[in-house]
């Protein structure tokens, strides 16, 4: 262990002599502070203005004056998409999932506002963020400060004159290691600290209730990923030849990781999996809200067949003999129907993103990159399924309203007399405001654990590797 | 070329034929290509093929409208049509006609922001702003990758090439200990520099040019009127783009340092240009130019009268209308006739009228932010190169921009068509459906100034990068 340490003294000495290695790593820490600042201020921003319209709109459908519950239904509200606080360490998909979403009776529209459409085609280049900049620059900074770690000492000679004086290669590379996570660590602490303070104090959070833990894993997938980032660059030190062999397979590596195999991967699960297009979309669920799922109910039908069921049931002759409004009945049967024919698409159509996205998370087993970027994106809240779970939480919202709205239609008014009824404010305040909170951290995770089971996996395999090779390794003839 | 050229290149060839690890890399950078231009044509064609269906779609709409006045009206159905066909009281909202923004025959090499944005809208004449801001479906992930497409694989992964090629120019010799053979000869190190500089650049971006030829032909034909310039331009601009990145590694070279030094160096290039810049510039565009689109959002609700049985209420809506529509002034005397239908169109084109100044104002700022961003092009050839293509391919934010516009002017000519014949109790006859209004789009102004600017600022980097470089390497 002593020696362990001592190689790594010498380690760092020799790192901190490398001025391009340490210019590169105070551009690195600067950048990591900008994105950090630039990714508050948007939050803070975003937030504010989310926080006041939703207000806002919440006083337009308390104040919207008397009227008949079903114009109110269509009078409707909106919801907008808070950004939760960890938005800020990673933008994930916030630029791409879209803000805003009109909730109105019969129809789910979709979200609006792509905050990326307010941009040129440079932000496809992506934004910079604290979670781009780990994932993607500091990994080719460890690449820079580690692919020498062997080929060094083996073109100066020293390699030799180590093992002559016994020390391992087992030694040899952890001592290396360790150096390497001692630097990166002291580099990124200030930054640990900062995105701690930040997420844990200061800011109210409704959104997110877990802010702490989630910060904590957090750390803990970063520091798995850079760790094995550095024993890789290390390992890969170990097995070439030259300075030069090492550094191109490492940046080969990189390249092929971070740049070239997200992009096929999407793509080829585009092609895959074609996703129909808004206006097919919307066609076959017109359709089917017409001639019902099995083609063969209309509207006609499915309103007689209520109508008898209701006046069996009631034992009357007619819908006006019924002790309530049979229409506030009616128009909620429509409602129900059209939800289950929506419910039915929209499943088709999330069973294509998802698979899509398996996609993904199978490539992730052979990429640590794509499994750290679907966890960070999935613990600062801004990944696909939490985006589906508050889509969700707000179409529920929707149907509450809807559903109390007809209800009250059909206790309340008269059979045939839409204007003669209306009602006030106090139904207004029946309906609670959109209040919505991300699923847990452990409920999320376990929709990821192909990625999380890549993190493991590598880490053996990076284990195993540098075993192996420290035991092969001829130091002689190296 | 004098012998001595011919020899530097006879001995680079037979070096290159024999690295097997360079051919491999060619040739994996001809595949990439072509991968890239088959995903994009198959993306566009997706795109064409919806854009078909909608067109079938309206066509067989107002062919049913058009039959209703010849055929016979034996059931109900055939009643209700001609008088949707017939009646502007029905007609002002029912009929729909497509806005299309079809794909520039290019744009498969360059697919920009055209996953991102609508490229077809069904309008008819109610609330413009109710038909507007309803997204295509499209995977959030998948739109956060973006496409690999032509126009990333000569962005992103041929510089690579070029610095895969070209790291090693001078340092290898010194490492191989063949440095000091060639000082010997009477031949300045410079000038054999440049001339495998010069053969790398033929190599490269003669694969480059292949590439895009292959992808300029079958996306399209570049004799075509409107072709031949975004052909030229992208051909052109492949070609600086590529003399760029040879130039700057030619000035990398000359410090003469250790090839791991260059290869640092280098890929530190790459990742300001391609990573570092763009990445920041738009967090800066974000934070700098906060936009919200919260406020857009309120005007997809949906609103009408207060009471349909409040005749009072529906003349107001329909005089303060007619305030704004000098065309209609005087159709009031008619107001009994149909005073719901046009009580209902008032309502909508108020609305309208008066959300024009938040949406305008919105897109303005839009244009702001970018036109900012804009002005730091240049510190990346990078993105101005994609800038320049995604114009080129007509995939770029401002052809988005002037759709938008576009569909404003179109959704005016719908309702004047249609509220002439309401607000004057004319029916819509026969004839009428020869002079249906047409969508129209104008072409942006500047767009071949900002192209050729643009590829001039390229060129001026690339000469830039080499001329100090060739100082540098005396």
């Amino acid at each position: 262990m002593r020696q362990v340490l001592l190689i790594a003294q010498k380690e760092i000495k020799v790192a901190l002599r490398e001025k391009l290695v340490v210019s590169l790593g105070a551009v690195t820490l600067l950048l990591l502070g900008v994105a950090l600042y630039a990714g508050y201020v948007s939050y803070r921003q975003q937030q504010e203005i989310i926080t006041e319209t939703q207000a806002e709109k919440r006083k337009e459908w308390l104040n919207q004056g008397d009227k008949h519950p079903h114009i109110a239904a269509h009078y409707g509200t909106f919801v907008f998409k808070s950004k939760t606080v960890l938005s800020l360490f990673d933008f994930g998909l916030d630029a791409y999932t879209g803000t805003s979403v009109y909730l109105e009776a019969h129809y789910q529209h979709g979200f609006m506002f792509r905050p990326a459409q307010d941009h040129t085609s440079m932000i496809r280049f992506g934004e910079l963020s604290a979670a781009l900049v780990l994932q993607v620059l500091v990994p080719l900074l460890i690449i820079f400060l580690a692919f020498g770690a062997f080929t060094r000492e083996r073109e100066s000679g020293t390699l030799k004159l180590l093992m002559s004086q016994g020390i391992s290669f087992r030694i040899l590379t952890w001592g290396k290691i360790v150096a390497y996570g001692i630097i990166l660590a002291v580099v990124l602490l200030p930054f640990v600290a900062g995105i701690f303070i930040l997420s844990v104090s200061g800011i109210r959070q409704e959104v997110i209730p877990d802010v702490a833990f989630r910060a904590l894993l957090l750390v803990l997938i970063y520091g798995v990923y850079l760790w094995l980032f550095i024993s890789f660059s290390v390992w890969i030190s170990l097995r070439s030849a030259t300075g030069r062999n090492a550094l191109l397979t490492l940046l080969t590596c990189w390249m092929f990781f971070a740049v070239l195999m997200p992009k096929t991967v999407a793509n080829l699960s585009e092609s895959f999996y074609s996703l129909p297009s808004m206006r097919e979309f919307r066609a076959r669920i017109q359709e089917d809200k017409r001639n019902g799922l099995d083609g063969k109910t209309p509207r006609s039908v499915r309103m007689a067949r209520l109508e008898k069921a209701y006046l069996e049931k009631y034992r009357v002759d007619s819908v006006q003999q019924l002790p309530f409004n049979f229409e506030g009945v009616s128009m909620q049967a429509g409602e129900e129907h059209g939800n289950k024919v929506y419910d039915h698409h929209l499943g088709k159509l999330r069973e294509t993103f998802h698979r899509q996205n398996r996609l993904r998370s199978i490539a992730s087993l052979f990429n640590p990159y794509l499994a750290v970027q679907h966890l960070s994106m999935a613990l600062s809240g801004t990944d696909m399924h939490t985006f589906i779970y508050f889509e969700e939480e707000v179409e529920d919202y929707r149907r509450e309203l809807v559903r109390k709205m007809n209800k009250d239609m059909a206790e309340n008014s008269r059979y045939g007399e839409f204007y003669g009824y209306k009602a006030q404010s106090d139904l207004w305040q029946e309906i609670d405001d959109f209040t919505y909170q991300t699923p847990t951290a452990p409920v999320l995770l376990q929709l990821y654990h192909l990625e999380i089971l890549s993190l493991l996996f590598w880490m053996m395999s990076v284990f195993v590797l540098l075993n192996y090779s420290n035991r092969k390794m001829k130091p002689l003839h190296g | 070329m004098d012998k001595t050229t011919q020899t530097l290149i006879r001995y680079e060839w037979k070096s290159f034929i024999r690295n097997r690890f360079q051919l491999l890399m060619l040739a994996a950078a001809f595949v990439f290509g072509m991968y890239a231009i088959y995903y994009g044509q198959s993306e566009i064609n997706g795109q064409r093929q919806t854009i078909e269906a909608v067109t079938a779609l309206e066509q067989k709409e107002f062919f049913e409208y058009k039959a209703s006045f010849r055929e016979e009206l034996t059931t109900l159905e055939a009643e209700q049509t001609h008088d949707i066909a017939s009646r502007p009281a029905y007609a002002w909202y029912r009929h729909g006609y497509h806005a299309i923004l079809p794909p520039h025959d290019y744009a498969p090499l360059a697919i920009g922001q055209r996953d991102l944005f609508r490229y077809y809208y069904r309008l008819t004449g109610m609330s413009l702003h109710y038909q507007l801001f309803e997204n295509e479906l499209a995977n959030p992930v998948n739109l956060m990758a973006g496409n690999f497409d032509l126009s990333f694989v000569l962005i992103y992964l041929f510089p690579l090439l070029i610095i895969a090629f070209c790291y090693g120019l001078f340092s290898a010799e010194r490492e191989n200990g063949t440095l000091a053979l060639l000082q010997i000869q009477s031949v300045s190190i410079r000038k054999i520099i440049l001339v495998r500089l010069a053969f790398y650049f033929t190599m490269v971006t003669g694969l480059a040019l292949l590439i895009s030829s292959i992808g300029l032909l079958t996306s399209g034909n570049p004799l075509a009127e409107e072709n031949r310039l975004p052909a030229a331009a992208w051909i052109t601009g492949v070609a600086a783009y590529c003399a760029f990145w040879f130039g700057l590694m030619f000035l990398i070279v000359s410090f003469r340092k250790n090839s791991s030094f260059n290869a640092i160096s280098a890929a530190g290039c790459w990742l300001v240009f391609l990573i570092v810049v763009p990445a920041l510039l738009n967090v800066l565009v974000t934070t700098k130019f906060p936009l919200s689109s919260t406020t857009l959002a309120g005007l997809m609700r949906r609103t009408s009268l207060e009471n349909e049985n409040d005749e009072e209420e529906a003349r107001e809506v329909v005089m303060e209308f007619l305030a704004h529509t000098p065309k209609l002034a005087g159709s009031d005397s008619l107001l009994h006739n149909n005073l719901l239908s046009k009580a209902y169109a008032a309502f909508t084109s108020l609305k309208d009228i008066n959300s024009k100044e938040a949406v305008d104002r919105y897109m303005a700022q839009v244009i702001r932010r970018n036109k900012w961003g804009a002005r730091f092009h240049w510190l990346s050839p990078a993105i101005n190169m994609q800038n320049l293509q995604t114009k080129m391919a007509k995939t770029d934010l401002h052809t988005f921009l002037l759709f938008h516009k576009a569909l404003a002017n179109f959704h005016e000519s719908i309702t004047d068509f249609y509220f002439s014949r309401l607000f004057w109790d004319k029916p819509i006859r026969q004839e009428d459906y020869s002079n249906l209004p047409v969508f129209e789009m104008s072409e942006i102004k500047d767009r071949w100034d900002a192209i050729r600017i643009g590829l001039s600022k390229i060129m001026l980097m690339a000469v830039l990068a080499f001329g100090i470089g060739y100082v540098k390497m005396k």
